[in-house]
């Protein structure tokens, strides 16, 4: 009685979010967090596109094919340990890096964006600026650093 | 019941009121990243995850409430009791498999995380502290009939 009115009342609550989960839609959208408006005019084509996900197996491939992955979390975190070849892009500093980010590396490339694992929405925050300034193939990797690490996947330390 | 068993109980039931209304509320209002959280355990399928961070805060926070307004106290507390069972076995499998991620058991916070093996001792406190609300429960109830 107890769990059936908890699970009743949880459930109508949040009867979007399960039903968008198990039609596969994205839902790990961004919660409390806010992407400051892109700046300059390469962002006026895909306004509100949103990253689509990728899983482990054809991130490989892609990695293979040449994607980049960019670390959507902070530089203590990444300095720690981050996967190879991955270049840092915290939100908190994207006004100095993503300048630079942008020259380097060009719009057709696939970028591969991740943070600390389900449910941290820095890499959607991130997905989502990177595709209004112009990247036209952006993805997000969910189970992010931790199920990187967690598969035995190459890893570096440092910063840059 | 004694003064000092009134008072055991009575402290022993708000606290337990007290960390599940907490915990309940606060993965009720931010239901995605709870289910991210349960995400990282890897034990579930994908949707599946999102199912139980829709409703297990809901039971957590309605039990604490039952808890604390000192009602139907023994149903919660073994809802609570089986709750806090499967934690600490979702717990041991992510320490096992040397998971190194926040047990998803409060707010999220990557400047204090608390570690799988953390919230094993912590869930333990909590069965422990269980076990005199349970006992005292039935002991109160003639003296409370007798009033």
């Amino acid at each position: 009685m107890l769990c059936a009115l908890a699970l009743t009342v949880g459930f109508s609550i949040n009867y979007q979010l399960v039903m968008d989960a198990f039609s596969g839609k994205t839902v790990a959208t961004p919660v409390g967090k806010t992407v400051p408006p892109a700046t300059g005019t390469a962002s006026s084509v895909v306004t509100n596109a949103y990253p689509d996900l990728v899983e482990l197996e054809e991130l490989d491939e892609l990695l293979a094919e040449g994607a980049l992955l960019v670390d959507a979390r902070n530089l203590a975190a990444y300095r720690i340990s981050h996967p190879l070849g991955a270049v840092p892009m915290p939100l908190e500093e994207l006004t100095t890096r993503l300048p630079r980010f942008m020259q380097q590396v060009p719009r057709d490339r696939v970028l591969i964006v991740y943070c600390t694992g389900f449910g941290c929405p820095d890499s959607f925050d991130l997905g989502a600026r990177l595709l209004r300034e112009g990247y036209r193939q952006v993805r997000v990797f969910e189970g992010g650093f931790p199920l990187w690490r967690d598969e035995g996947r190459p890893l570096a330390e440092g910063l840059e | 019941m004694t003064r000092l068993s009134a008072i055991v109980y009575h402290l022993s039931r708000l606290g337990l009121a007290a960390v599940f209304i907490y915990a309940g509320f606060i993965k009720a209002v931010d239901p995605v990243t709870f289910a991210g959280q349960i995400a990282n355990y890897q034990i579930l399928p994908y949707a599946w995850n999102y199912l139980v961070a829709a409703t297990l805060p809901y039971l957590e926070l309605l039990c604490g409430v039952l808890l604390l307004l000192n009602q139907r106290v023994r149903p919660a507390l073994l809802v609570l009791f089986v709750l806090n069972v499967i934690f600490m076995l979702a717990l041991t499998s992510a320490i096992i498999r040397g998971f190194d991620i926040d047990c998803g058991c409060f707010k999220p916070d990557a400047e204090n995380r608390t570690s799988p093996l953390m919230a094993l001792w912590r869930d333990i406190g909590l069965l422990l502290l269980m076990i005199p609300t349970w006992l005292l429960h039935d002991r109160r109830q003639p003296a409370e009939h007798n009033k």
